[in-house]
Parts: C-alpha cells; structure tokens; sequence
C-alpha cells in the first residue's frame, strides 16, 4: 500500500481522569514525508469514524500535528490519527485505545464480623462501601496487621466491597483496614483496630433436646456449645411458645446470662406442647447474637 | 489498651494458645508415631533438648521475681519457644498439620507481642537484646531421626508447662493491676 507505518501517537494508550484535558501528538515518519508527501497539515483526527473540529488541531510542525480535548468526558476508543494522501484518499496513520474513569475514592464503612463456621474454625468477614464507579479496572485489597506482623492481603473475589479471611487471630488488637487502587491512584479507608473475640457470631446452641419435668409446669431443655471456653464463655436468650402460636415468649435474659447447658423452663400449662429455642453470644455481650437454634418441641405431663 | 486491659487479653490468648496446644500436641504426637505418642512415655532430655528454654523452675524462687523480671522471662522464653517451634513448622510432611501448626506460631507471635504490650503498659523496658536467637537454619541436625523427635517431643511438653504456668502469672498479675481507672473526659458537649 501507499503508507506502511508512518507515523504513531504518543502517549500510546493513555488512561484519563473523566472531565480532565488532554493532548495527543501524531508524529510522521520522516521516511513517509519524502515517499508519500504527506504533511502534518493534511492530518485528521478522528474519535470512532467522527472527524474532531479542525479547531482542536494544531501543527506543530511539519511532522507533527496535536489535538487537544478539554474535557476528557468527550472521548472515545479509538482515537485515530488519518491522512488524506494525495487530495483524496484518507488513509489510517495510527490509533490508540484512549480509557477513561476515576481514581478511587476512599473506602468507607468499614465493618467486619467473625463467623463461627465449625466446632474450631472461625472466618472473618469484612465489608466496606467501595466508593463511586470507578469505569476502570480498580483493586481492592483488605489488609490486616500486628504492630511487627503483617498478614497475607484478602483479596475480594468477584466483588469490591468485601472479604473473607480464614485464618484468625484472637485475643490479639488487629490493625484492618482496606486499599484501593487503580491506574489514576490509590485510597485506603480509615483503619479498624479490633481484637477479633470481640466481633465474633457463635455458632447457635446445638443438639437441643427437651425433656419433662417431674412438675407438669416444667420442661427441661440442654444443648451443647459448640465453642470453647477457653474461646470465650456464653449467654443465652431462650424463647419458647405453644406449638401452633404465633408470638414467643422468652425467658428472662438475666436469667439465663451465665455459661450453662440446660435450663429448665417453669411456669409452663400442663399437659401442652411446647417449641423452644435458643441463641447465644459472649458473656460480656461484646460481639453478636447467634441465629436462633433449631426448634425443639416438648410437652409437659399431665396435672 | 490500658495495662488492666492488656493483662486481661494476654490471659485470655495464654489460655486460648493452652487450649489450642492441647489438641495440636496430640496430634503431632501422632504424626511422630510411637512410642512418642503413648500416654507414658517419658523420654531422656539430652543436651539437645536443653536449648529450648526449659519451663522447670524453683516456683519459690520464680515467686519470688518482681513482675518486670518475671514478665521479661515469659516474653524471651516464648520468644525462642517460637523460633523452634517454626523450624518445626517447617519440617511437618501434612499440609493439615502444617496449616495447624503455622496459625498455633502466628498465636504465639501474638503472645509475644501482648507480653511486650504489658511490659511497655507497666513502664518496663523489654528485655535488651534479640527477642530470640535466629532460628538455628543451619543448627545441626539431630544425628538421628529418633533424636530429632525426642527434640520436637520436649519442645511440645516445655511450651505445654509455660502455658500453664504464664496462665497462673498473668491471673495473679491481673488481681494486682487495678482495671483501667476510667477518665471521665469532659467533652465539650455543652459541659
């Protein structure tokens, strides 16, 4: 053909802040000039297929012609870089791949919560409010540290604005907090220092079971913890109704606020069915309820 | 953290890493196979195993420390008790094993540092020094495979008795240390 590689643009594939100017500089090759006789005033600029105003040309001189955007927001792939050789055919110099977007804005609202997953393994999860639409390829990262360790970065899969870490510490204060970056820049939200036990979701009570009592009015229920003391001790929330009922009823909290694995529930109506179930969280209430147990149902005997 | 505070979680961690140990303990003494892991078996402690910081002392005596000395000694014992421990780490052939063995040092290290956290909460300086020698890469080997598990073995067994022994120091020092005074801070919320 007439123009083998005649030219390029420079800066090659440029990744803009939206709403910022911008300038692109074609350069021919001198080669081309003496071949082709083509001059960098016989340049057009193109976004897509649509010439740009002659307006936001300049030449700077005879081998090289600018344009320059004031406002980004009006760009598109492929900025290309044309001439029109020989008065007539318009001929494709180069072309670049022009992105556009945001840098990240800082990532808010941090909050984290550890799942008791299993009888001896907990997960962390946190979550965060990632921030504005970025329109580019944005990275986050949750990050987590002691004074003189750091730990592997969590990195979200599939999301951007929340982890999982399966590999927990307690009784330790952790430094958490979350990075975001992107080819425009880089944010991190504010750090949350936490001692994990404190922000811990028990598994519910397990295994529950009712059973009668020798008084009519009582039914005695047991369950099993399923974390350790030396984890942290619990304090249960037990509500019971007659089976078929809509509202609970629920025992008094003080009650049932001191690590224990049964408890009997009295002032009951004899000879009627009963479903019970319970919750459970750090004794010292620093941290979350568990889901509810599974209903266990139970009848005290006849008066 | 005020030093009430302080103590409180480092007690707490202390038990945890009790509790931890004692499942993790069995086991690795499973994976050594017998006779490592029968209940009665007691070992000699050669010289080699004298390296680890050994948890039998003079209660009388170990009474007797002040709690800087006392806390000081937890904190290089622990120290070097992790350098160990992270050589074994290393060696262990099952991935479970080594992922329970990997997040037990990771809770030691804290321990570590929640120790330097009490010292420093109290006024004292941590001990002078390196926290603990470089874990010996290129100590020499145990001659024998044998020997190599007698090491591991009385490495497991100290830190079990400094756990439980550390676990009665910082109960003790928890009762001496007064909880946080809270300091009423007067905001400037119309006060």
């Amino acid at each position: 053909g007439l123009v083998q590689s005649c030219g390029h643009i420079i800066p090659e594939s440029p990744v803009l802040a939206l709403g910022s100017n911008f300038t692109a500089l074609c350069i021919l090759n001198e080669s081309c000039l003496d071949f082709g006789n083509i001059y960098a005033n016989q340049i057009i600029w193109k976004i897509k297929n649509r010439v740009v105003p002659k307006d936001q040309y300049r030449e700077i001189n005879r081998t090289v012609s600018s344009v320059t955007f004031n406002d980004t927001s009006s760009l598109a792939t492929p900025l290309t870089c044309n001439i029109l050789a020989d008065g007539q055919i318009e001929q494709n110099i180069y072309g670049i791949t022009v992105t556009v977007g945001l840098a990240p804005e800082k990532p808010k609202n941090l909050s984290c919560i550890v799942h008791q997953i299993s009888r001896f393994t907990y997960v962390m999860t946190c979550s965060w409010n990632p921030g504005r639409h970025t329109f580019l390829d944005t990275e986050f990262r949750l990050r987590y540290s002691w004074p003189e360790e750091v730990f592997p970065d969590c990195i979200p899969k599939g999301v951007n604005n929340s982890c999982t870490i399966t590999d927990i510490q307690f009784f330790v204060n952790t430094e958490i907090w979350v990075e975001a970056a992107n080819a425009l820049g880089k944010a991190e939200s504010d750090p949350l220092v936490v001692d994990p036990i404190d922000i811990v979701k028990p598994l519910s009570p397990q295994n529950v079971s009712v059973s009668s009592g020798i008084l009519p009015t009582v039914l005695k229920l047991s369950w099993e913890n399923w974390i350790s003391d030396a984890v942290m001790t619990l304090k249960f929330n037990i509500r019971y109704r007659i089976t078929g009922d809509t509202s609970w009823m629920e025992v008094p909290s003080e009650d049932t606020a001191s690590p224990r694995t049964s408890f009997s529930v009295q002032g009951l109506r004899p000879y009627t069915e009963y479903a019970f179930s319970i919750r459970c969280m750090k004794e010292d209430g620093v941290g979350y309820w568990s889901d509810w147990s599974e209903e266990k149902t139970g009848i005290t005997t006849e008066d | 953290l005020g030093a009430g505070q302080s103590i409180q979680q480092t007690y707490d961690l202390t038990r945890y890493l009790e509790h931890q140990l004692r499942t993790l303990a069995g086991t690795y003494l499973n994976y050594l196979g017998p006779p490592f892991n029968e209940p009665d078996f007691t070992p000699p402690r050669l010289a080699r195993a004298e390296r680890v910081p050994s948890a039998t002392v003079d209660l009388d005596l170990w009474r007797g420390l002040t709690d800087n000395a006392r806390l000081a000694a937890n904190y290089r014992a622990y120290s070097r008790l992790l350098c160990y421990l992270r050589v074994l780490d290393g060696q262990v052939g099952t991935a479970e094993l080594r992922h329970r063995l990997a997040h037990f040092c990771a809770s030691l290290q804290g321990l570590v540092l929640s120790i330097g956290g009490v010292m420093s909460s109290l006024g004292y300086p941590l001990p002078a020094g390196p926290a603990a020698p470089p874990a010996p890469p290129g100590a020499p080997a145990a001659p024998n495979d044998f020997l190599k598990k007698m090491d591991d073995f009385w490495l497991l067994k100290e830190l079990q008795t400094w756990l439980w022994r550390s676990a009665k120091d910082f109960n003790r020092l928890k009762k001496k240390v007064p909880p946080a005074v809270v300091t009423l801070r007067l905001e400037a919320r119309g006060f």
